[in-house]
């Protein structure tokens, strides 16, 4: 990762990690349990495609755990963070375009990939980090059922700022 | 160790997933009280499951040990049983009270004391036939466990067989499925009425009570048990039960015989008793004094 790059993910961190604690908590807090927002887990998957997957793991760790100290659920966000590590690179190896990524794709983003292929990656992504997240939050699968609703719901709106985000702030590095 | 690192260099992703995950796992629980109340519940249930279960295995891998345990333990309140029958036997004294310890014998301050007859030894059926016109059964007991000749086997349901050739460690027994095997029977509901028990071929699960007094009236289903005359086997053991109205005795002609079911079904032994009685040799050296002057 050079300088640039470096700094570009610190940026977002910081960011991303600053929404999320100032505004999206406060706006899932007035909207009720169904309505969380979380954009946080852009920076993992905004992370440079080359990152090896223990350092996007122990990143999503990191940045969960950031908000986790917000939220005051210790773990939570930190465990949906390393698992979207995880999932990103198995999520990036289905999406990989015919003969395999060429080096020249800095991040997984429109600017690269058009919004076609970013709006289904992210859509999974999202889904994928947000029911790790609510059945993490539950601790139990007896809740399924609202754990699944909770996860279509959050979802939905995340989806929205996700977009949002990307058209306003076009990451390419 | 080179091996080890390319394992974790192709699988590194999954290895920090796995290991940051069981972390969080630490955290969550350990920091959240929600999460922890479940996990707390769970892992009571899941524990409280796991130790029955483990409980399960156990008792399977231990039950030969159980058995054999138990099977001690039945001789012992086998041979209490047999021993007790033979000490309540009623009788009448001079002045005509009824007494109940005929063999119990009186210490020097005046305390009863009593004298078991009978002792038992658990013993396993290791081979046994019913098919031929005379059967065998062998034991996993023999002379080193106290085993003579001439013992009688009993199991917990019935009369088995007499034990007719010992070597150190196993022992042959007569089944009452033979020829030869004699043995005294007797009718409960009639004052222990006795007779001859015999097998006579054919059927394993029916014997043949002879030399009943024809003026008994003997009725289908009635018990029938051991007599305890004979030195060999205790009183009170159960035989079976009258499967048949009884008829005239072809060789006596004041007597009648009847079949009896055997309350043990010989084809399915497996655990039996080889009783020991403590004062046969007594008992048949005083026979043989009679013999002599017959």
């Amino acid at each position: 990762m050079n300088s640039n790059a470096f700094f570009s993910n610190l940026w977002r961190f910081l960011g991303l990690f600053a929404a999320q604690a100032l505004f999206l908590k406060q706006v899932s807090l007035a909207l009720g349990s169904y309505f969380n927002i979380l954009l946080y887990p852009l920076f993992i998957l905004f992370l440079p495609l080359q990152l090896a997957t223990p350092y996007v793991v122990l990143l999503g760790f990191l940045i969960g755990m950031s908000v986790d100290f917000v939220y005051g659920t210790p773990g939570v966000h930190a465990s949906a963070g390393a698992f979207s590590g995880y999932a990103r690179s198995l999520i990036f190896f289905t999406f990989a375009p015919k003969g395999g990524y060429s080096g020249k794709e800095l991040i997984f983003a429109p600017a690269f990939f058009g919004w076609q292929i970013f709006l289904q990656v992210a859509a999974l992504f999202f889904v994928a980090h947000l029911f790790w997240y609510f059945s993490v939050d539950a601790f139990t699968f007896v809740y399924v059922g609202a754990i699944t609703l909770k996860t279509l719901a959050a979802w939905v709106l995340t989806m929205l700022f996700v977009v949002l985000y990307t058209a306003l702030f076009h990451p390419n590095n | 160790m080179g091996n080890l690192l390319q394992l974790f260099i192709r699988n590194g992703g999954f290895v920090t997933f796995v290991l940051v995950e069981v972390c969080c796992f630490y955290i969550v629980v350990r920091f959240n009280a929600d999460q922890n109340a479940i996990f707390s519940h769970t892992s009571t249930l899941m524990g409280g499951n796991l130790m029955e279960r483990r409980q399960v295995v156990r008792d399977y891998f231990g039950l030969t040990q159980r058995v054999d345990s138990l099977t001690r333990e039945n001789a012992l309140l086998m041979e209490d049983l047999a021993n007790a029958r033979v000490l309540q036997m009623p009788y009448r004294d001079t002045f005509y009270r009824v007494l109940y310890d005929t063999i119990s014998t009186v210490d020097s301050i005046r305390h009863k004391s009593v004298r078991p007859e009978y002792r038992f030894i658990a013993a396993r059926v290791i081979s046994n036939s019913i098919s031929s016109v005379n059967n065998w059964i062998t034991l996993n007991r023999g002379s080193n466990d106290g085993v003579t000749s001439n013992m009688a086997v009993v199991s917990g349901k019935g009369i088995v067989g007499i034990v007719r050739h010992v070597s150190p460690h196993f022992s042959i027994a007569m089944s009452v499925l033979h020829r030869q095997a004699r043995l005294s029977a007797s009718l409960p509901k009639h004052e222990n009425t006795f007779g001859t028990l015999m097998w006579e071929g054919g059927d394993p699960d029916v014997m043949v009570l002879h030399q009943i007094p024809k003026y008994k009236t003997v009725q289908v289903g009635e018990p029938v048990q051991t007599s305890g005359i004979s030195a060999m086997f205790p009183k009170g053991i159960s035989v079976g039960v009258v499967c048949e109205t009884p008829t005239q005795d072809p060789e006596y002609p004041n007597f009648i015989q009847m079949k009896v079911k055997l309350s043990q079904e010989l084809a399915t032994i497996g655990d039996v008793y080889i009783v020991q009685n403590l004062f046969k040799s007594e008992i048949d050296s005083l026979n043989l004094k009679v013999k002599d002057e017959q």
